[in-house]
């Protein structure tokens, strides 16, 4: 699945040991992520590179209860180069968690159609969403595109549910075909408004261009991230992050309620 | 009857602005386009303000069919979902691509080969790289279903013998796991639709020979001839087929551009005249 600043935070912390993805960065605000980068070049992580269909396909692999994801995508790339199978390298592959193949190949034996790519199952432990509303009971509802929300929930054995409020149980069933997770799926909700910064939330904030650009440049060395974790991380809850982010800044980046993005925001230099 | 264009003249435009309109007129009406981050994203933008009203525009993120107001600065901002027909996720999008539903990717990339291969992941040996990368994100994946590719990238050291790692599927591909070199058509069986169309460098515009998949010149940016783009690049570029100069920008393309679509200079930065 696709990281991002997200990642980058868990990463220059140190908090990831494998990094198994497709990409990383901020989009417009940093070419790429510095933190990966470094820990790739220091060989302080290890990195499975899929395309970015491929665990698409393999967390809802898992979501289905199926052992593993079927496409055609990504043939002929390094990708699938058998060298580059860097969990197989570490000798990870227990076929737990992890499977014991990065992918194989099987020839339709169907329609004949040619080459496929199978890929294990993504078994998720822990999923963090994101969202902008959740029930009581759990039940979820993402406004605007929900990228991999659904098969991620439905894959993962623990889905902690972060959103920018927590409505009644009763408003959100009333359309239940506007719902994204069924309630049971979910394990524990917080309300985390802002929970998002410094990406965006559909409906709620606009994308903090300026914070990303900052953290790109200052994190390049882990000195840079160690600094930025200080002053931006540690000691903080959210609120007091909140308040360190503070209200000029987050009514910046609140979103037009009719365009679902802000109009106030600079988003150039 | 055909209008005249109004082209602008050299010192009105840049080369980001350059780029954008000829990846713009690669589009045709109608067609379903699938779009990454950045400049591309403007040129598919242009083509629907201008010659291709009725294009479809696909996000990765889940948004289909969209018709922006403002340019987005990612496949997932809220931007993304203005008019869309459908906002849903990433296995809609990349469902649709593996149908054969996907006429036109636009993509970005580091370096690119004879054969149009791109890298996106690592600059160095993948295992014990210079420089890591983003990573793929959904390059491998649009160019391997649509119907056409383009890319859009800067020239120098870019065009390489070898890539450091294919990320995205060009021309002739390795076969896994011996990793023998075989026409792409031989390993996408019947998701096979065609590939890599075109690469628009800051140096020119480049299309493939489908049977050879070998890359050859098609214009040259003012300013090139095609033996010094032919220098630019660690390869024999194949220069028996070149077409002119590339077209350049319409006053009315400029201003779509910089008054419409992107007046924050987020991608494209205007030329200042002097």
């Amino acid at each position: 699945m696709n990281g991002g600043s997200h990642s980058e935070f868990l990463v220059g912390a140190g908090c990831v040991a494998i990094w198994e993805s497709c990409w990383i960065g901020h989009e417009l605000y940093g070419k790429y992520g510095a933190n990966l980068s470094r820990k790739v070049k220091n060989k302080e992580i290890i990195v499975e590179d899929y395309s970015h269909m491929e665990p698409e396909f393999r967390f809802a692999a898992a979501a289905a209860g199926a052992p593993f994801s079927v496409t055609q995508t990504a043939l002929g790339t390094d990708i699938h180069n058998p060298e580059y199978d860097m969990l197989g390298r570490a000798g990870l592959r227990d076929g737990q968690r992890i499977g014991k193949q990065k992918y194989q190949f099987m020839d339709d034996p169907f329609f004949g159609a040619g080459q496929q790519v199978l890929c294990p199952a993504a078994k998720v432990d822990i999923a963090v969403l994101a969202v902008q509303q959740v029930g009581e009971e759990g039940t979820v509802r993402v406004a605007g595109q929900y990228y991999a929300d659904p098969e991620v929930a439905r894959a993962a054995d623990i889905t902690i549910v972060m959103a920018e409020e927590i409505v009644p149980e009763e408003y959100l069933r009333r359309e239940a075909d506007r719902n994204t997770v069924p309630s049971f799926e979910v394990d524990y909700i917080l309300e985390c408004p802002f929970g998002a910064h410094p990406s965006g939330m559909f409906g709620r904030y606009d994308v903090d261009g300026a914070f990303l650009k900052d953290f790109y440049t200052n994190t390049r060395t882990q000195e840079g991230f160690d600094a930025f974790a200080k002053e931006w991380i540690h000691g903080h809850d959210h609120m007091s992050y909140l308040e360190k982010l503070g209200w000029p800044r987050m009514l910046t980046l609140r979103a037009n309620t009719a365009l679902n993005y802000s109009t106030s925001v600079k988003r150039g230099e | 009857m055909s209008m005249k264009k109004d082209y602008a003249s050299p010192d009105e435009y840049g080369l980001a602005d350059l780029l954008c309109c000829a990846a713009a007129r690669d589009v045709r009406d109608n067609e379903v386009v699938f779009a990454g981050t950045g400049l591309p994203m403007v040129a598919i933008m242009l083509a629907q303000k201008t010659h291709a009203p009725n294009l479809k525009l696909i996000f990765e993120a889940g948004s289909i069919g969209a018709l922006p107001l403002e340019l987005p600065t990612s496949v997932g901002d809220a931007r993304c979902e203005v008019g869309a027909s459908v906002a849903s996720g990433l296995h809609d999008t990349f469902s649709i691509a593996q149908r054969g539903e996907v006429d036109l990717g636009y993509l970005g990339g580091a370096e690119v080969d004879e054969y149009g291969n791109v890298n996106c992941t690592v600059i160095g040996d993948y295992l014990d790289p210079d420089l890591r990368l983003t990573g793929s994100g959904g390059s491998p994946d649009i160019n391997s279903f649509a119907k056409r590719t383009v890319f859009i990238m800067l020239h120098e050291r870019r065009f390489t013998t070898n890539v450091s790692y294919i990320t995205s599927p060009g021309w002739r591909l390795k076969k896994w796991p011996g990793g023998e070199w075989v026409h792409r058509r031989e390993l996408y069986g019947s998701a096979f639709r065609g590939g890599p169309s075109a690469v628009i460098s800051t140096a020119g515009v480049f299309r493939f020979d489908e049977e050879t998949g070998r890359m050859y010149l098609d214009t040259c940016h003012p300013g090139h001839s095609p033996n010094e783009i032919n220098d630019l690049c660690q390869f024999e570029l194949d220069i028996s087929r070149v077409n002119g100069e590339t077209v350049p920008p319409t006053r009315e393309d400029l201003h779509f551009i910089h008054d419409v679509l992107d007046p924050e200079q987020l991608f494209i930065p205007k030329v200042k005249k002097g």
